[in-house]
């Protein structure tokens, strides 16, 4: 009965495109022996239409589109030119090709694809989720909130929805269960959780976007960065206050469940106080005591006092850039830019390329100027200097090593130190707190998130905060985590094997051995599933290089863009209708469709409602979340049934995810309303 | 049959995993660039030749392994549900239909493109004295022949798949999200899911 059902869905939405397609194409034109441009635009909307049925039936798109676009591309040569058009057709096709070949945005998919599988493959999820879960212990929900900050964490370094919500199935989604929470919840945060990947930067589709739309990847991921987070901060809002409103849902964790086990050493000394600060500071420095060895000691203070060295080190540095002379502000800037502005122009001129539509050479002069607008020096330096030029000439002179209390003695220096002073004032005050309720449980804690969640996070940060500062391009980033990535699996497997070479005795060079096999194994097996990865990316691309090139050839775009604007709508229905329409395909299409196939549709109508390519790309990466978790086709939900018990239902799963799903839609909403979520970041590093 | 059949798909798979150490050379190249660029103050205008090369010859070269696997994306909304056999009808009639037309063009244009630019002994107009891009050219004619062969295997299964209604056989490869693989990883079998249905059934009768 249900497989009748959804074939018929299938079949119906087929017939809504075919049977208008055959009462209102007017045949007789087309058949009369010679192609006018009017009828050449109407043989561009009928391909338009075939692909969508080419799609639905289910062969692969790219050689449909490859098979579609050289014929018609050949039809609409050959109404200009009989002759020319087999040399014509072909030139076209080998030159998009081409492009997609040589294409430098795409570049960066197979490196983050990799660094990707690696990082699946580190083995550091459970303890990321152990840790995560142990920390947020006193969080209501806990474990609800543990998971939706692994996953943003672990699907943010991977991007591979199916892996990371298959994991979860089989971590999270036992210890929710066995903690007595609701089965639908429970099912909810995974699988929310496991598609935060595709929107929170680094996202393969967020380049992919980049490559379509000729927006520079290096802002898509500066803007991108706000509402990722954004939606994260969201769900665990949510999941708290269902918690804390009906406790049934998430009963909080018994004792057992929360109980850090301590060291000895931290049991000896935690008979003298329950802070650990005080109290390793007192073994350090006291002589007499001989309970706890001074290197230990010493070495767990050295830990406890990572936060503090980090904020520090934080604070000097912002001290820096906020305080330098401004000379050298302005060099150091123009070297940095120079490396930055490279990458964005030439990234925008070659994409543009690649869409084949005629609007879009319109952008490129405007492209330049931005790209010679950002050769001014890099955010941070900027902000700093033109607050401080504006405001305070005298500022800027002074030295660095100047003391603290006089900047802020003088009035008309105040504006820089200011906010850095208000940045000081937060940061030791938080310390302070830090340490003054850092207990010995804490401490055990504090360890378990230095060794999975901090190096996770600081692969992230470094990979992100090197494209977005401008240090490198997307692929020079990309490849660099890869590389991370891949010490990373290293270091965690050795760990591993370490540890079951000493539980058994046998020797540690067997372990060395162990990590090195299977490391060997982890390469190969993610480069052949990047190889795979990217051929099915990068193909579509070629595919829909010369699909859109006669689509373009034959005036369809014309013709849609006419129609669009006789129906005058204000920017606003425009954008509500075209998420919309990215909405419902969502169903049936997997994203990389979408975007590679129809967006070049939407984009060169962008400029007639004065939306910003780039605010859009946010939109769309937001909206095709959602697509992720919608039923029918939510592949989420899939994956998790995969590893679920088995009176764990669909229907259970879909009833879960479904508030996400809202949460998602006013998460769009609020995007669409304040614009500047997604756009203060990437406006104030390169406007 | 199916023995040339298994044998044309080794060859696609195996010029794929070969190709796909390219990623592993490509982000150890770049990665050295950038150590090189910022730590030892030297770059090398090339490396940036080689980096676009590595990575088109990568997924062109891997173009037919995907084929062979399975793995290029289709859109699933009805397929998944039609019998093996109204499948194969619907692949075959495609593949001869847009797949053959289009591969062919494919190979037969880049055999020109890379014919011209043999010719011509093109060399990388990017950088100054870059590296020879002609063999780079010329993958798009082999990739495409590749590809082509593999698409024939592919129509003959879909021949054989119509005869027996059933598809057949392919080899294993390494899977995205590969279940078994994933609990062994985090150490959760099979028995531990069952015995979880306790607490689900425990709910039940609350809703």
């Amino acid at each position: 009965m249900k497989l009748r059902k959804e074939l018929w869905f299938g079949y119906s939405i087929m017939a809504l495109i075919i049977i208008p397609v055959i009462l209102l194409t007017p045949w007789g034109d087309l058949f009369d022996g010679n192609l006018s441009r009017a009828d050449l635009g109407v043989l561009g909307l009928l391909m338009l239409a075939l692909i969508c049925v080419g799609i639905m039936i289910g062969f692969p798109t790219a050689f449909t589109l490859m098979g579609m676009g050289v014929f018609f591309a050949w039809l609409a040569y050959r109404s200009v030119n009989p002759e020319l058009a087999n040399r014509q057709v072909l030139d076209l096709f080998v030159q998009r090709t081409y492009g997609v070949m040589s294409n430098e945005v795409l570049l960066a998919i197979p490196l983050f694809l990799f660094m990707g599988y690696l990082v699946e493959r580190a083995q550091l999820i459970d303890r990321l989720f152990r840790s995560l879960h142990l920390a947020t212990a006193r969080v209501p929900g806990s474990l609800a909130v543990a998971t939706i900050v692994t996953c943003a964490i672990f699907a943010t370094a991977t991007g591979i929805v199916g892996a990371v919500v298959t994991l979860m199935g089989l971590l999270a989604f036992p210890a929710m269960l066995k903690a007595g929470y609701n089965v639908k919840v429970s099912a909810g945060a995974v699988t929310a959780g496991g598609c935060l990947g595709i929107l929170i930067p680094p996202s393969v589709m967020l380049i992919v976007y980049g490559a379509v739309a000729g927006v520079s990847v290096v802002q898509l991921y500066a803007g991108a960065f706000l509402p990722g987070f954004m939606l994260a901060g969201l769900y665990v809002g949510y999941i708290i206050v269902l918690a804390k409103w009906k406790p049934a849902l998430m009963p909080p964790l018994a004792e057992s469940e929360r109980y850090v086990a301590l060291p000895h050493f931290a049991q000896t000394l935690a008979q003298h106080g329950s802070n650990a600060f005080t109290g390793l500071w007192r073994a350090v420095t006291s002589s007499g005591s001989d309970a706890v060895a001074k290197r230990t000691a010493l070495g767990q203070l050295f830990v406890t006092l990572t936060p503090a060295l980090f904020l520090a080190a934080v604070l000097a540095v912002t001290w820096q850039l906020a305080t330098a002379p401004e000379i050298e502000a302005s060099t150091a800037g123009l070297i940095e830019a120079g490396g930055l502005v490279a990458a964005p122009e030439k990234e925008s001129e070659m994409s543009t390329g690649l869409i084949g539509a005629t609007e879009l050479e319109t952008e490129k002069p405007t492209g330049a100027a931005e790209g010679s607008k950002e050769l001014s020096p890099p955010p941070v330096l900027e902000k700093a200097k033109t607050e401080g030029a504006k405001e305070v000439p005298g500022a800027v002179k002074a030295p660095k090593a100047k003391p603290a209390e006089k900047v802020a003695a003088e009035p008309e220096r105040l504006p820089v130190p200011l906010w850095l002073w208000i940045a000081f004032g937060i940061g030791i005050g938080t310390i302070v707190l830090i340490y003054w309720l850092w207990n010995w449980e804490r401490l055990e804690v504090f360890k378990m998130l230095l060794s999975s969640f901090f190096p996770l996070a600081l692969l992230i940060i470094a990979v992100l905060g090197s494209i977005v500062f401008g240090l490198a391009t997307p692929s020079e980033a990309a490849a660099v985590g890869g590389f991370g990535g891949f010490v990373l699996a290293a270091i965690y497997r050795f760990i591993t094997h370490r540890r079951d070479a000493k539980a058994t005795g046998s020797n540690p060079g067997a372990a060395v051995w162990k990590t090195v096999k299977e490391l060997g194994g982890i390469v190969k097996e993610s480069s052949f599933l990047t190889a795979k990865t990217s051929a099915m990316v990068c193909w579509l691309f070629v595919g829909s290089g010369i699909f859109s090139a006669a689509f373009a050839l034959l005036g369809g775009q014309e013709i849609i863009e006419k129609w669009v604007l006789s129906l005058n709508m204000t920017p606003v229905q425009f954008m509500i209708l075209a998420q919309l329409i990215i909405f419902i395909l969502g169903w049936p299409l997997e994203w990389t469709e979408i975007i590679i196939i129809f967006m070049p549709i939407f984009l060169p109508l962008l400029p007639h409602f004065h939306i910003d390519p780039l605010f859009f790309g946010l939109l769309v990466a937001l909206n095709l979340q959602t697509a992720f978790l919608s039923p029918p086709v939510a592949m989420a939900a899939f994956y998790l049934k995969g590893v679920s018990p088995p009176h764990v239902t669909l229907n259970q799963i879909f009833a879960g995810m479904m508030p996400f799903m809202g949460i998602q839609l006013i998460a769009l909403a609020l995007l669409y309303i304040f614009p500047a979520i997604g756009l203060w970041i990437p406006h104030a590093l390169y406007k | 049959m199916q023995k040339t059949l298994l044998f044309i798909d080794k060859v696609s798979t195996w010029v794929g995993h070969a190709f796909s150490w390219l990623i592993v050379g490509l982000t150890l190249l770049i990665t050295w660039e950038v150590y090189s660029r910022y730590v030892l103050h030297h770059s090398h205008p090339w490396v940036y030749d080689y980096m676009i090369m590595m990575y088109g010859t990568l997924f062109m070269m891997a173009g037919a392994y995907t084929l062979a696997k399975n793995g290029h994306v289709r859109g699933d909304m009805i397929y998944g549900y039609f019998r093996p056999r109204a499948q194969a009808t619907i692949d075959l009639t495609l593949y001869i239909l847009f797949f053959i037309p289009g591969i062919v063009a494919f190979v037969w244009a880049g055999y020109y493109y890379a014919a011209e630019s043999w010719a011509i002994n093109e060399h990388s107009n990017i950088t100054s004295e870059g590296p020879a891009y002609y063999p780079f050219k010329t993958i798009i004619p082999v990739a495409g022949a590749i590809v082509l062969v593999q698409g024939i295997v592919e129509i003959i299964r879909c021949v054989i798949c119509i005869k027996q209604d059933a598809w057949p056989s392919r080899e294993a490869d390494v899977q995205e999200v590969d279940v078994d693989e994933l609990k062994k990883m985090v150490h959760v079998k099979d028995e531990d899911i069952q015995k979880l249905d306790a607490y689900v059934v425990h709910q039940e009768p609350g809703k």
